[in-house]
């Protein structure tokens, strides 16, 4: 792979003090492809892509946007970057409608000099649209984003995230307070995001989510590197195994089919 | 992939109950401030005499705007998620600092400036002021509880210290020897004396303009209710909605020229038949009638509501009757008799109501007919009380007004209850007839409005010779409603606004989109300072001295009205107009209490009721707005 990706990272390290967040982490992302970074709690996960989305800067090691390298000073630099992040707990208010959570702290806007107000009928017809172009038929764009389910937040975000020019995509454990129905509109979100040509970084702790939409895997354990896999070098068992430290979760797995608990398919992907 | 396609969407619509019209209307948070400040209205209108003239209107309008600027400023802010305790201080200490800037040197040791010069500076002063308050929350991460607690005793310290170190007194003045006082006393304390401008056309203005405003207030509702017509509009409709309007203001007419009871009855029946014709010409032309209209057979759990509700209404009228007094003396503790029988009224009247529109809500299932029915009934208890108060009372002001008031009510409630079993309501959305209904809302309010401004500028030639007392409304009254009317624009259509909402709900998430958090906090503490700065300038110009004292305290007054008019403690959630009607509520309990003739200590007894009675609500509003669409 001798061509420049879209977003590179390469031997990424983060430290607190004398604490190891991150070690020698390398990667890369390619547009119109997702990319998912796999790991257990506390595998360093958050710090990485807190680094990504500018939130703090890494210690060591470089990211390159196009082959150029780059630093992201605050969130706002890596947003003027085309790296947009969709947080666990949502960068949205809950009491505010749809539309003004569409297009909050990027409001159209009418008129003049100190004279300016929001283009009410502009800016709901666009979330309107922008929602559609997601399959989402929003009945009023002046609901309050609290009465969504958690999957048409996640789209909200996400379909906020696409019109606003994004390239990069990361895309914080979107699924992980979700129950299945929903974790599969989420899914189908992103797949939709990747094709229309955006790179996604989808950050889970679980591999049977991951597996089916991924085309990379970054595979992290107690803030290092497991790996950094295509799709059709892995399987899902391994990556599952990867995760956890390998042996420890097999020991485990052989143990709970013992008991006749699980069964191999449990693990495997559903269709 | 293939695999993930499967799952769409489901469609949403079908786990959204519709609502009524009502149900639509009741979600604005400011609704429940506005039916507090009717029933408060009503309440000390019945149990006070110079309640509901235009002098009492002009006291409350007076004592409102002063804390009503304030209270708007303060809403802001707590949409935004903070508070400012130093606000009322602030109010004092603008008022003083302006004086002491435009005093000469030699008198009192003041600045000696022109007002030209003082109250701009004064301004800046008063921003600078907020923008410490912002600055010093956003850097500290301390509650604006702690901050501005700090800013409030500074300000009452440098009030008190300054006033005594320059002129060695606790209050300062006067205003009215410095340079350019004319020019600013016309912009903030001018007034304008009612019982020089005459206008005998007053009352004919105020009645066109406030049936008017009624009649397209019902009209709204109307579209907002019922299902339009599947079929063609039919213009039949239109010619019996014209024969019937003209009916209706013959009675109307009928009304207002025979003063007894025989041509009173008279007019409020032509008045019935005309409305009735009239609305069932508008339904026809434009509504889908109904096919099936169900029985007339009432279910036993409805008939015991309605014997509960028609016993308590018994209990209302005999309260009406037994103490009837126009003696305002007739003390019966803590209540003067009318104010007795003004509060049996309305607990009896309000309670047998409310079961008997249980009753109503609960016979629909069983169809329209049995529905309507319990309307009907409730329209004619509503008239039979209307001419109650009109044959017994004493008192002119109930015989006159409430016998108006009561009339129209129970018109309303009969004509709504005949075409509810005549006409579908609509039970899906349309944004189309709501939009309309939204528009016709707006204008009956304008034009209710414009009818009460005529009413309270203007005196007639009858009046003046009944020597009724004078009213005089001053520029503070103009300042608070053209801060109101600015603060609601900013707050709903403006990026500012937008994003006060968004600090004060969820502060993390709006930095994480690019919203300026910090400038935004810093600019609201500087809109209630600079509102502050407001309020100053209208004490010093009309008061000519403030006191060392004067606002201290207050502060509480404005979270109370802002809380009243529907804003979370909490940030996030409510409106500018919420703390303005907060504002009229407080301002009538501070000046009923004294009308009513009770010791005008009780005034915190009544914020305190106020205040625990919205704190309660302000729950059931947040869950209604995280739950329901605006």
């Amino acid at each position: 792979m001798a061509e420049s990706h879209l977003l590179e990272l390469d031997d990424i390290s983060k430290y607190y003090g004398n604490i190891i967040a991150l070690k020698g982490v390398s990667t890369s992302v390619n547009a119109g492809e997702v990319t998912c970074v796999l790991g257990d709690n506390g595998a360093g996960k958050s710090t990485f892509i807190k680094t990504l989305a500018g939130v703090h800067q890494q210690s060591e090691g470089t990211i390159r946007m196009n082959g150029e390298e780059v630093t992201f000073d605050s969130p706002r630099d890596a947003l003027d970057h085309g790296i947009a992040t969709v947080y666990q707990d949502l960068a949205m208010v809950p009491l505010m409608s749809v539309w003004r959570n569409f297009f909050l702290g990027a409001e159209p806007t009418k008129g003049f000099g100190p004279f300016t107000w929001i283009d009410k009928a502009k800016a709901k017809q666009i979330a309107k649209d922008e929602m559609a172009k997601m399959g989402i038929d929003i009945r009023d764009t002046e609901q309050p984003v609290g009465t969504l389910s958690g999957g048409e937040r996640q789209s909200v975000a996400i379909a906020r995230a696409g019109y606003f020019g994004a390239k990069v995509l990361i895309l914080d454990e979107p699924t992980s307070a979700l129950g299945v129905k929903q974790s599969g509109v989420v899914l189908k979100r992103i797949v939709e995001a990747r094709n229309a040509g955006l790179a996604v970084i989808f950050i889970t702790h679980n591999p049977r989510h991951a597996y089916p939409v991924g085309n990379r895997f970054l595979i992290l354990n107690r803030g290092h590197s497991m790996g950094s896999f295509a799709k059709h070098e892995i399987s899902i068992d391994e990556l599952t195994q990867l995760m956890a430290g390998g042996a420890e979760l097999q020991a485990l797995e052989h143990e709970l089919e013992a008991a006749g608990t699980i069964s191999h398919d449990d693990l495997t992907t559903p269709d | 992939m293939s695999d993930t396609t499967a799952t769409a969407a489901p469609p949403s619509d079908e786990r959204l109950a519709y609502r009524g019209v009502f149900q639509r209307l009741f979600i604005r948070p400011e609704i429940g401030a506005m039916i507090g400040a009717v029933g408060i209205w009503v309440f000390f209108w019945a149990v006070s005499i110079p309640f509901g003239t235009a002098n009492g209107a002009s006291g409350i309008l007076d004592t409102a705007s002063i804390l009503g600027i304030m209270a708007v400023a303060v809403s802001v802010l707590m949409v935004g998620g903070e508070f400012d305790l130093s606000s009322g201080a602030n109010t004092g200490a603008m008022g003083m600092l302006v004086i002491l800037l435009s005093k000469e040197a030699g008198e009192f040791g003041g600045a000696g400036l022109t007002l030209w010069v003082a109250v701009p500076l004064s301004l800046v002063v008063a921003l600078g002021i907020g923008f410490f308050n912002g600055w010093m929350v956003e850097r500290t991460k301390l509650p604006s509880f702690i901050v501005t607690l700090g800013t409030f005793f500074v300000l009452r310290g440098a009030k008190l210290g300054f006033s005594k170190l320059i002129v060695d007194q606790i209050q300062v003045g006067d205003i009215r020897d410095a340079h350019g006082y004319d020019f600013w006393y016309a912009i903030f304390a001018s007034e304008w004396d009612r019982t020089t401008h005459q206008l005998e056309a007053r009352d004919a203005i105020y009645t066109v303009a406030v049936l008017g405003g009624i009649a397209l207030i019902v009209l709204a509702l109307y579209e907002m209710q019922f299902e339009r017509r599947r079929d063609a509009m039919k213009s039949a409709g239109m010619i019996e909605f014209a024969i019937g309007l003209g009916v209706t203001v013959a009675g109307i007419v009928t009304l207002h020229v025979t003063d007894d009871i025989a041509g009173n009855v008279l007019g409020a029946a032509i008045i019935a038949v005309g409305s009735l014709v009239g609305l069932h010409g508008y339904a026809t032309w434009r509504f889908e009638p109904i096919h099936d209209r169900g029985s007339l057979v009432l279910a036993p759990d409805v008939l015991r509501l309605i014997g509960i509700g028609v016993g308590s209404l018994v209990l209302a009228y005999l309260a009406a009757i037994i103490w009837d007094s126009d003696n305002a003396d007739n003390f019966f503790f803590p209540f003067t008799y009318q104010g007795f029988r003004a509060t049996l009224m309305m607990v009896f009247g309000g309670a047998g109501f409310t079961v008997l529109a249980v009753a109503a809500n609960r016979a629909r299932r069983d169809g329209h007919l049995a529905r309507s029915a319990i309307g009907l009934l409730m329209g004619l208890l509503t008239a039979v009380v209307a001419f109650v108060v009109r044959a017994q009372s004493e008192s002119v002001k109930f015989r006159a007004e409430a016998f108006s008031v009561l009339l129209a009510i129970a018109l309303m409630i009969v004509v709504w209850a005949v075409l509810g079993s005549l006409f579908e309501e609509r039970i899906r959305t349309n944004a189309r007839a709501d939009k309309l209904g939204g528009r016709l809302i707006a204008g009956g309010l304008v034009m209710i409005a414009i009818g009460m401004f005529f009413k309270l500028m203007f005196t007639i030639q009858a009046e003046i010779d009944a020597d009724i007392a004078p009213a005089k409304f001053s520029m503070r009254n103009f300042w608070f409603i053209v801060f109101t009317v600015v603060m609601v624009w900013v707050l709903g259509n403006t990026r500012f606004g937008s994003w006060t909402f968004a600090v004060g709900g969820n502060k993390e998430a709006a930095r994480q989109v690019g919203v300026p958090a910090a400038r935004t906090k810093t600019q609201l503490f500087m809109l209630v300072s600079g509102a502050a700065w407001l309020v100053g300038m209208l004490l010093a110009f009309r008061l000519n001295t403030i006191q060392a004292n004067t606002g201290n305290g207050l502060e509480f007054d404005y979270i109370i009205a802002a809380v009243v008019g529907g804003t979370l403690l909490t940030g996030g959630y409510g409106t500018a107009l919420g703390g303005a009607i907060g504002a009229l509520i407080v301002a009538m309990g501070t000046l009923g209490i004294p009308f009513a003739r009770w010791n005008s200590d009780w005034r915190f007894l009544f914020l305190g009721v106020i205040l625990l009675l919205a704190v309660v609500a302000n729950r059931s509003i947040r869950t209604r707005a995280e739950s329901l669409r605006r």
